[in-house]
């Protein structure tokens, strides 16, 4: 079971000085909350940079091999034969080859999305409060019982307007 | 280093100018954007009656289709050589209508032109409906329409494949490739709203259902981080997606030997006439929305001047290609295209072609002017000018072309009968009765992507340096910004 302390702040500079504090102190795992992405919370969070590319590259790149698979292996199954030309055109597949790269590659990047963010998420887990969809920026810091004391302390001076322990 | 002192100026104060940023001077918080936004959900009487109207003539149109399948095809107005009528005509108009959306929300996203923040999401909603209204055409045209999917490669028991060096077979890729994608993209883009109108929400059983429709979101950092790089690749491929698909739809015309249509300008040609023509749809459905929800300070007349100044150019890109094709058919020598071209203007079809120079051409050049770019009422009226000169504008490529071929014994008219407009109606009550049931119950302002235009609160206020424009109107709410 997580156990934490979770405080809500309603300015963005005192929740990025709260999530660097709790870092710099190591108190335990933090997640920041935010109505809308900011970059200052990228900075104070320092996390690495998102691995839903990697999905793109391979996805697009899978797409566009199968996009012209497709084509010349039933272009080579039941042969259209027109004198003076190529059964195989690369021309007209390459268009189809661009479809299925962009659609192969666009799914792949919402499966990577999903696969990273863990989404479809079936509960809301702990952690949470409404207000962080809302206008209010949450900080959860999962951490050991025997740091919850100092967790609470670093979100209350921070200026945190409610801090509750939760799991 | 001495301050500079900025003049005084007198007389009245100038009007903002709009420029690729956005600012929205009259929203202050977040919780401000929630509650203006979410406020539009509640439906009305006038909803409901323009719900009653579209599904009236949604109704109209499918009675018609069914008269037209017991009856053959025959009733649409057909007659050799004029095979393609009213059905290519209205198909390949919404797709045209379905290319700003994607335009709006992934070329312009990846400009960084922040006056798309606030009416990206209808545009993209109207993609998606527009897309779905444009795949109903080929189908209905097919005349024997249970036969669709045979268009579609998978393993069959005729051992038959559809020929892939076709333009028909491209345009079924390319059309249900940009369905799939501007649908991922718009329900990705609507995710983190959902989590917005799910925490709000009282009743259980909507509640429910917004929580399944937003997985789970949690408005975590980690996934706002995998979020915005997965937006911005998406973008990244609906960006050519959005070029291709309208070049494979006039590759259906280039790759023909019709006079007017074998011709190597019709990709550009027809990709900026969609550009064009879906940015006079946006102004068709955000203008009313902005009044009629009294949102002016969202939609504000900068991001209609700038909006403006995207029709104005695409008017002026569309309106150069009409003047090319003119002489390029005169300097190419070619008697049948000259004798099309002169057909086309002067002839038997000169009504179609002057409805199409004169609402394409000839009225967008009034957006020279800064007060009619910032006059809403103008440019409500001049976006229903654009849409009948687009519909036009693909009606004098489709059929002339097609009644005035190489042999003179060939030549014929056309005629659309009531059949033809009765499935035309049909499709624009399709068309909104989807958009009208999309505003009523998701947010058609992009909840997420405002709240990154509005300043965070802050403990420590940040002092930043006035910018050029600002102390135009400093103090004038909303709608002039």
């Amino acid at each position: 079971m997580n156990i934490g302390m979770l405080g809500a702040f309603r300015e963005l500079d005192s929740t990025c000085e709260a999530i660097e504090d709790l870092k710099r102190q190591k108190i335990g795992h933090v997640t920041c909350f935010t109505p809308t992405p900011r970059h200052e919370i990228d900075h104070a969070m320092k996390s690495p940079p998102s691995s839903v590319r990697k999905y793109t590259l391979i996805g697009a790149f899978s797409g566009a091999v199968f996009g012209y698979w497709i084509a010349i292996w039933t272009s080579e199954y039941w042969p259209l034969v027109v004198g003076g030309k190529a059964i195989s055109t690369w021309v007209p597949f390459t268009i189809f080859s661009f479809e299925m790269m962009v659609l192969v590659g666009g799914l792949s990047t919402v499966a990577g999305l999903f696969i990273n963010a863990r989404i479809p998420r079936l509960t809301m887990t702990v952690g949470y409060d409404p207000r962080f969809s809302h206008g209010d920026f949450g900080v959860w810091v999962e951490c050991a019982p025997d740091k919850l004391k100092a967790a609470e302390a670093i979100l209350r001076q921070h200026g945190a307007v409610e801090v509750r322990g939760e799991g | 280093m001495a301050a500079i002192a900025r003049p005084e100026r007198d007389g009245p104060r100038r009007p903002n100018i709009a420029s690729a940023g956005v600012q929205l001077p009259a929203v202050k918080t977040y919780e401000q954007v929630d509650e203006e936004i979410i406020a539009t959900l509640g439906p009305t009487k006038k909803w409901f009656a323009a719900l009653a109207l579209a599904i009236t003539c949604l109704l109209v149109g499918i009675t018609t289709w069914m008269y037209q399948i017991h009856e053959g095809m025959g009733v649409a107005g057909y007659s050799p050589p004029v095979m393609w009528g009213v059905y290519i005509v209205t198909f390949v108009f919404w797709i045209g209508i379905g290319h700003a959306g994607t335009l709006i929300s992934a070329i312009l996203y990846l400009f960084r032109a922040g006056f798309r923040t606030t009416i990206y999401r209808a545009a993209e909603a109207m993609t998606v409906f527009a897309v779905m209204t444009a795949g109903l055409f080929p189908i209905i045209h097919i005349g024997r329409p249970w036969k669709f999917f045979w268009l579609i490669p998978y393993p069959n028991w005729r051992l038959l494949w559809p020929n892939f060096k076709s333009p028909l077979v491209w345009d079924v890729f390319a059309i249900s490739t940009y369905l799939t994608i501007s649908t991922t993209f718009l329900f990705i883009g609507l995710i983190p709203d959902i989590a917005v109108l799910r925490d709000r929400e009282k009743n259980p059983t909507r509640k429910m259902i917004l929580s399944m429709l937003s997985f789970g979101w949690r408005n975590s950092e980690a996934e706002w981080r995998h979020f915005v790089r997965a937006y911005l690749f998406l973008a990244a491929f609906s960006t050519p997606l959005v070029l291709s698909v309208h070049s494979v739809v006039s590759f259906d015309f280039a790759m023909g030997l019709a006079p007017g249509w074998h011709t190597t300008i019709f990709p550009p040609y027809f990709v900026a006439g969609a550009i064009f023509s879906g940015f006079a749809m946006v102004w068709t459905i955000i203008i009313p929305i902005r009044k009629w929800w009294k949102l002016e300070h969202y939609v504000t007349l900068n991001v209609l001047d700038a909006s403006a100044k995207m029709v104005l150019f695409t008017s002026l890109v569309v309106g150069c290609a009409y003047l090319v094709e003119f002489f390029i058919s005169w300097y190419g020598g070619v008697p049948a295209e000259q004798d099309y071209f002169w057909n086309r203007v002067f002839g038997q079809w000169w009504w179609a072609a002057w409805i199409m120079l004169t609402c394409n051409m000839i009225l967008p050049l009034s957006l020279f002017s800064q007060k009619l770019r910032r006059n809403p009422v103008w440019l409500f009226i001049l976006s229903i000018f654009i849409n009948i000169g687009m519909w036009f504008e693909r009606f004098v490529i489709v059929v002339p072309s097609l009644s005035h071929e190489y042999e003179p014994w060939q030549w014929t008219g056309y005629k659309p009968t009531w059949v033809d407009l009765a499935i035309l109606i049909g499709s624009f009550g399709w068309f909104f009765m989807w958009f009208l049931l999309f505003v009523k119950q998701l947010p058609v302002f992009a909840l997420s992507e405002i709240k990154e235009i509005v300043q965070p609160r802050l403990k420590r206020a940040h002092h930043h340096p006035p910018e050029p424009n600002d102390d135009y109107e400093p103090s004038t709410p909303g709608a002039h910004a």
